[in-house]
């Protein structure tokens, strides 16, 4: 009877919602782009996923991490050509086409192939860029492998939702797949021997190549269709004027033979990257991460210490709409990963407001953490002797000051210890955010993982950076617990 | 000052109190006895409202309890001292506080008049040297006797104590019980769940026999205790003084 309840409580709201979205999504994705939109604003915002150099990367300039490659000078090409100015949204390669139709970037530059398959949600405009498709193996293999058809049977890494992943499916029959999101994630799994190769655009494979002398690229020999090659600009659904706009330009860098000038560009910027790999050169990408980490994780958790506790003193209320709310919120939260949390907080909402990737990653990640708080606050109140609030009510005390003077005071004792776990765990935890392109620490650590071409140093690095901060703060709180339990 | 009319509680569909009456005139000393189980702690928390009557009536000073809002009931719970079997100091606060909080809180007394008075208060249950302890440093009957002393510091108009020295080991027993015996020689007016036979006999004003949701006998200690009419009681009173 009660979960029935429940169970029409929590569904038809998630009903409404879903079809709700699924009507905006298509009108969002109906309604295109055109140039003079985009000249309106002023400005051109560039969707990319900086981890793949030469296309983009980033570069550590004046203490600033910045968006380089040849994708970005052909964005700024585009945007020069529009008379806009050029923004560069920073997002996981699989987030890409998801911000191009939530309207969070107006285009989308990042290697990116015009399949037939993003077609259907997307406008691509002609290939601007034309690479062959390289392996990279390790330098201790060669003399096992010379093409594509050394793979079969073997395992071969590819950058997940790539085109390089569709083609290994199709052309290498019996390869054992891995997808990884990022290609310093692949070369790390290369090295470590769990993969045997790395499928990779040429000129990435190259980059890596000539920086790390343990390995070593290969002509693929793939056969590539017409429609499954070069990379093109993407732009929203319907925006017939933003592509003809970048067909001009395209045209003109085909023209100019611009393109090599742009590697050469992006090569030289590579150099900057790997002139010093030491970590301690890299410390201030370091500290930029631990930065934000801290900064999500301290102002969720007081954000979280506040709703929770209004959700917890929801889950003990006599009003049974107010408990019942309560309870599906928490239980909500608390049956969803957070990752989707974060996801559906940047791009759905996103759908109504623009909200940039920090205030979505704090957003998402204090809500989630309310509905832990709000449990942790729950239980250390129930765990206080019935006999107290009746002893309490007894002298005339209202339930007001009952909760204040007697039950709070005692269940604090309980709630404190949790509460300082929570935070830990949340340090941790909110590494997730990430994905959005939030620069915490583990997104600094892919950083500098794609600037050095080094793979284990960054992550043991910021390990230990993790490590760190959890325990101090666990020092520190079990201090506080002590001098508390004392007064 | 105390009456209630057939009073019927319900958990459900297991009667509890099945239509109790009875009064509690000005200065009675009113000692509730029976099996476990019988229904006397509901009676006793159905007087000051920590429990919701199923339907019935209960008149304090007059006023119909039943008809009360949350507001006027806390009012009310202030002129209702009651003393619990686990005692329930609030371990939070040391003794001074635990008898100062609602004074102050709910009475709106100064400090200055709320501390004096607990200082009172705790020589006179013999125990002025634990103003600043924690229950946690305390024994049982210490306990119980800063608990009465806690329910005093509201002024109360009548006491209420479920089962005070049941959770004693008995050598603290009778320091408990002398405090009740002083109040009673004071003239409080006191209502008392309790299993301790002799002490019945010598404090009660009148004695009330609980078993099966019901009040089934009552009379003066010697009526209930020497010539006891119902069969229930007989029954009862055997077993008890078998032990
Ligand atoms: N909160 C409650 N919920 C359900 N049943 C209860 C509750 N409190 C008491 N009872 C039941 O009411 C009956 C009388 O209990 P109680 O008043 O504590 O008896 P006594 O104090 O005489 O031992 C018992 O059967 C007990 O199980
Ligand atoms: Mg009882």
């Amino acid at each position: 009877m009660k979960i029935k309840k429940l169970l029409i409580l929590v569904g038809i709201p998630c009903m409404l919602l879903t079809m709700y979205f699924i009507n905006h999504q298509q009108s969002v994705l109906a309604a295109g782009q055109t140039v003079s939109q985009v000249q309106a604003k002023k400005t051109l915002i560039l969707g990319t996923s900086p981890d793949y150099a030469p296309y983009e990367f980033l570069v550590n300039k004046k203490g600033k991490n910045q968006v380089v490659g040849m994708d970005i000078q052909v964005a700024q090409k585009l945007a020069h050509d529009l008379g806009v100015k050029l923004v560069v949204k920073s997002m996981d390669f699989d987030a890409l086409l998801v911000g191009l139709e939530t309207g969070k970037v107006d285009m989308v530059i990042s290697a990116m192939s015009p399949t037939d398959e993003r077609r259907k949600s997307v406008d691509f405009s002609d290939v601007y860029y034309l690479g062959g498709q390289s392996i990279l193996i390790n330098q201790t293999d060669t003399r096992d492998y010379h093409s594509k058809n050394s793979f079969i049977g073997k395992k071969i890494g590819v950058q997940t939702g790539s085109l390089q992943q569709a083609l290994t499916k199709k052309q290498i029959k019996g390869a054992q797949i891995t997808g990884l999101a990022k290609v310093p994630d692949l070369v790390l799994a290369l090295k470590s021997h769990k993969i045997d190769g790395i499928v990779a655009e040429e000129p990435v494979a190259t980059a890596y190549a000539s920086n790390d002398p343990e390995l070593v690229q290969i002509d693929g020999k793939f056969d590539l269709g017409t429609d499954m090659q070069g990379s093109a600009i993407a732009f929203p659904k319907d925006s017939p004027t933003l592509v003809a706009a970048a067909n001009k330009s395209i045209d003109q860098i085909k023209k100019q033979k611009l393109i090599p000038q742009y590697l050469k560009n992006a090569g030289q910027l590579m150099k900057i990257n790997t002139h010093n790999t030491s970590m301690w050169h890299y410390w201030a990408y370091f500290a930029k991460g631990i930065g934000y980490t801290l900064f999500i994780t301290i102002v969720s958790i007081a954000i979280g210490i506040l709703i929770g506790g209004l959700l917890a003193f929801g889950r003990l209320a006599k009003n049974k709409v107010v408990r019942g709310l309560a309870l599906v919120y928490i239980e909500f939260v608390r049956g969803t990963p957070l990752m989707i949390q974060i996801m559906f907080v940047y791009f759905g909402i996103g759908l109504w407001v623009n909200i940039p990737a920090l205030v979505a990653g704090v957003i998402a990640v204090s809500l989630n953490s309310a509905a832990y708080v709000a449990e942790i606050i729950r239980s250390g109140l129930n765990a206080i002797d019935a006999g107290q609030t009746e002893a309490s009510r007894s002298l005339g005390l209202s339930q007001r000051d009952t909760m204040r003077y007697i039950v709070l005071p005692q269940a604090l004792k309980n709630i404190w210890p949790a509460l300082g776990n929570e935070f830990i765990s949340l340090i941790k935890e909110s590494s997730i955010v990430s994905i959005i392109g939030v620069t915490d620490l583990i997104y600094q650590l892919k950083v500098v993982q794609s600037a050095t071409y080094k793979g284990v140093a960054p992550i043991f690095v910021a390990m230990v950076i993790y490590f760190i901060m959890t325990f101090s703060l666990s020092k520190l709180l079990n201090y506080v617990e002590r001098k508390m339990q004392h007064a | 000052m105390l009456k209630i009319n057939q009073l019927v509680k319900k958990y459900g569909d297991n009667l509890v109190l099945n239509g109790v009456s009875g009064e509690v005139k000005d200065g009675q000393v009113i000692v509730v006895i029976g099996p476990s189980g019988g229904g006397k702690s509901t009676l006793l928390r159905c007087l000051n409202r920590l429990e919701d009557p199923t339907s019935g009536q209960i008149l304090f000073e007059g006023t119909d309890l039943m008809t009360l809002s949350e507001k006027q009931l806390d009012q009310i719970r202030t002129k209702m001292g009651m003393v619990f079997q686990n005692f329930n100091l609030f371990p939070n606060l040391t003794v001074l506080e635990n008898l100062t909080l609602a004074p102050q809180k709910v009475k709106k007394e100064s400090l200055d008049q709320t501390i004096a008075k607990a200082k009172v208060l705790l020589a006179r249950v013999g125990l002025a040297n634990k103003a600043d302890a924690y229950s946690e440093q305390l024994s049982g009957g210490q306990k119980q006797r800063i608990a009465i002393a806690r329910a005093l510091a509201m002024s109360p108009d009548v006491l209420l104590f479920d089962e005070p020295t049941s959770a004693l080991d008995p050598e603290m027993v009778g320091e408990v019980l002398k405090v009740m015996q002083d109040l009673a020689q004071e003239g409080m007016t006191m209502v008392i769940v309790t299993h301790e036979m002799g002490f019945a006999r010598k404090v009660a004003d009148e004695v009330w026999f609980m078993a099966d949701s019901q009040i089934v006998e009552k009379g003066t200690p010697e009526a209930i205790f020497d010539h006891p009419q119902e069969p229930r009681t007989k029954q009862f009173l055997a077993q008890v003084l078998a032990q």
